[in-house]
């Protein structure tokens, strides 16, 4: 009973990552139409920057401020001068389809390599918030740690304001406007591309703090957050890759299913769980646990 | 003239061509240093890698960044079967290319069903993951990999027959031996299919295509010959490991592939050289602008993305295309 109120909990934490990630995610794909690959270099490249900022005042919430304001001018950064440029030169003929996922990709490799350049690809780690042992309930302690606690917290936050946005501000309706149905939203007066930009800022700073969350209990190179990409786009596709909220839902199953993997028969076989949902979930239910029998764009 | 003996006529035209490329590449063999011979067995086994993403990808549409993952199957399984079963090496590389070509078909009846972003990022999960894999099971030995081992060239070449020659020369006829296989292939009636089902499904789908089996077909072929390239890879370092079949490689891969020009056949072999050269031009400019490890570390990645991202802005679709366009424009003026 205990070990599975443990696996519950520490998946909620493990989770509550993805959801900041899988949410990056779905935010670019719901307004531009493309899985942004390179979010995990803008999140990586925003966490260095929260590490410098984080390990000279040593304080850890100044380097998170810092990697969220790098990362949203980094996701406008890169929609105003890369993705504009590219949907403006309509692609045509045999890469078409492949054109802008590749585009992602090749922004990924050149992040990673800008970043090994200046910082090399020796592991740095940043001083936690907070503690990493467990909390001690009576005579037993848990692996559940106020790390864990602050982690769900300061994720809760961030959903909650996104929430805020999304529902209750007229950006927020501009920019689910300019998702739902780009040329009426123009028609109705809303300038789509700077609304674009904002979504892409929006997703750069959640993505920073997704990059900053993790690094906080494990270290950070120019690799360490590729695993993160994978399993934010795996809860994304959960959720549909359309909506937040399945986005959320499906990020916090992936996390306690593989904790519960973890906890309950090894590593070797989380990626594979992973990887095995993935593909289940493409198979059985593509359009997402979200959906109304709307048919799959793209 | 008859249309099928104009046919065997032009594929007898093909063979002649392609001896004709291997003596000479021999020849060239013969000629040059042994880092050269080396970079040449490198070359071959990125053109096979190439081939197998035009046909996929500048053919039946579908997009794989787990190239890499694919390249992993067929090394692994070439090791597995030349140490386990002490198997003869020619044993080896056709049991690498048959089990990439069962992990293919597996892959390919998922991604059938999948469209752009869901199977770009299925193939990504996979290329991260793969390595991963490999480090959890003992019997594929985790960090330090497995020993590939061909052994050493037959003793009728003589003394002057070196490894690394040996390397060059089953590389480059599996090399052309793949190349000539997928052109032939690409000619063919399926080729035809899967361009018209990457140019337009529906319309394939009306006139009785079967698409989703043929692009199962193209998964299959394409992983075979990518399980081809893992196996020649782990030849020309001895070793299969999963530091081998990184996600780098398989964006360098993507890379050469758009370089290349997706759908041209005979650009892999420019994909290649310049896979192949883009570490030793960034060697020579890290050591000339006297920077560190980092230098080296990291200026071919930063090399290798700026290309891509410039190709996929200016010639998404290969440099043959702008050439071409040009001449359209000629051809009309006139």
């Amino acid at each position: 009973m205990q070990k599975l109120l443990e696996t519950l909990l520490i998946g909620v934490s493990t989770g509550s990552i993805y959801a900041l990630m899988s949410l990056a995610l779905v935010l670019v794909w719901r307004s531009t139409r493309v899985v942004n690959f390179a979010q995990a270099g803008q999140a990586m490249l925003s966490t260095y920057i929260g590490f410098e900022i984080a390990s000279r005042t040593e304080i850890f919430w100044l380097g998170l401020a810092g990697a969220i304001t790098a990362g949203a001018l980094l996701g406008a950064g890169v929609d105003f001068f890369f993705m504009r440029v590219l949907f403006k030169r309509a692609v045509s003929g045999p890469a078409a389809v492949v054109a802008p996922v590749i585009a992602t990709l090749g922004l990924l490799g050149l992040i990673r390599s800008i970043v090994g350049l200046i910082w090399g690809g020796e592991f740095k780690s940043i001083e936690a918030p907070a503690s990493k042992d467990g909390f001690t309930i009576g005579q037993t302690t848990i692996p559940f740690s106020a790390l864990n606690l602050l982690i769900i917290a300061t994720v809760s936050l961030i959903l909650i304001t996104l929430a805020i946005i999304f529902q209750r501000t007229n950006l927020g309706l501009s920019l689910r406007a300019s998702a739902y149905a780009p040329e009426i939203a123009q028609l109705a007066g809303i300038k789509t591309a700077r609304t674009r930009t904002i979504g892409w800022a929006i997703a750069g700073g959640v993505g920073g703090v997704a990059g900053m969350l993790v690094t906080s209990y494990n270290f950070l190179s120019p690799y360490s957050l590729d695993l993160l990409l994978v399993f934010g786009f795996i809860a994304a596709v959960i959720g549909g890759l359309e909506s937040m909220v399945g986005s959320v839902i499906g990020a916090l199953t992936l996390g306690i299913g593989l904790t519960f993997i973890l906890n309950y028969i090894g590593t070797s076989l989380v990626f594979i769980g992973g990887f095995a949902v993935l593909i289940v979930v493409l198979l059985l239910k593509p359009d997402g646990i979200m959906a109304r029998g709307k048919v799959r764009r793209a | 003239m008859e249309l099928w003996l104009e046919a065997r006529c032009a594929v007898r035209k093909k063979i002649a061509f392609f001896i004709l490329l291997g003596w000479l590449l021999l020849f060239i063999g013969d000629r040059i240093d042994e880092l050269r011979v080396y970079q040449g067995a490198q070359i071959a086994m990125y053109t096979i890698a190439l081939a197998s993403i035009v046909l996929l990808t500048g053919y039946s549409g579908q997009i794989s960044l787990g190239n890499g993952a694919m390249m992993a199957v067929g090394g692994y399984a070439a090791a597995l079967t030349l140490n386990k079963l002490e198997s003869p090496v020619w044993f080896a590389f056709l049991m690498a290319v048959f089990f990439s070509a069962l992990f293919g078909a597996l892959l390919g009846t998922a991604a059938a069903r999948l469209s752009g972003p869901y199977l770009a990022g299925t193939t990504l999960a996979l290329a991260v993951g793969l390595p991963e894999i490999a480090n959890q099971f003992a019997f594929l030995g985790g960090v330090p990999g497995i020993l590939f081992d061909v052994g050493f060239p037959p003793a009728r070449f003589g003394e002057e027959f070196t490894q690394y020659k040996w390397f060059f020369w089953i590389a480059t006829f599996l090399a052309l031996l793949s190349l000539f296989i997928t052109s032939n292939i690409l000619q063919s009636r399926f080729g035809r299919t899967w361009s018209a089902i990457r140019s337009n499904p529906l319309a394939a789908e009306l006139s009785g295509i079967h698409s989703s089996r043929m692009k199962i077909l193209a998964f299959t072929i394409s992983s075979a010959l990518a399980g081809l390239a893992g196996a020649v890879l782990a030849m020309t370092i001895s070793l299969v490991a999963p530091g081998a079949y990184t996600l780098t490689l398989s964006f360098a891969l993507v890379t050469g592939a758009v370089l290349a020009g997706v759908s041209s056949l005979p650009g892999v072999l420019l994909g290649a050289l310049i896979l192949v050269a883009i570490p030793e031009i960034a060697d020579v400019l890290a050591n000339s602008w006297g920077g560190g490890e980092n230098f080296s570390n990291y200026l071919p990645g930063l090399i290798v993305s700026l290309l891509l991202i410039l190709s996929v802005i200016f010639t998404p679709n290969g440099p043959g295309e702008n050439l071409r366009r040009h001449h359209h424009k000629k051809a009309s003026e006139h």
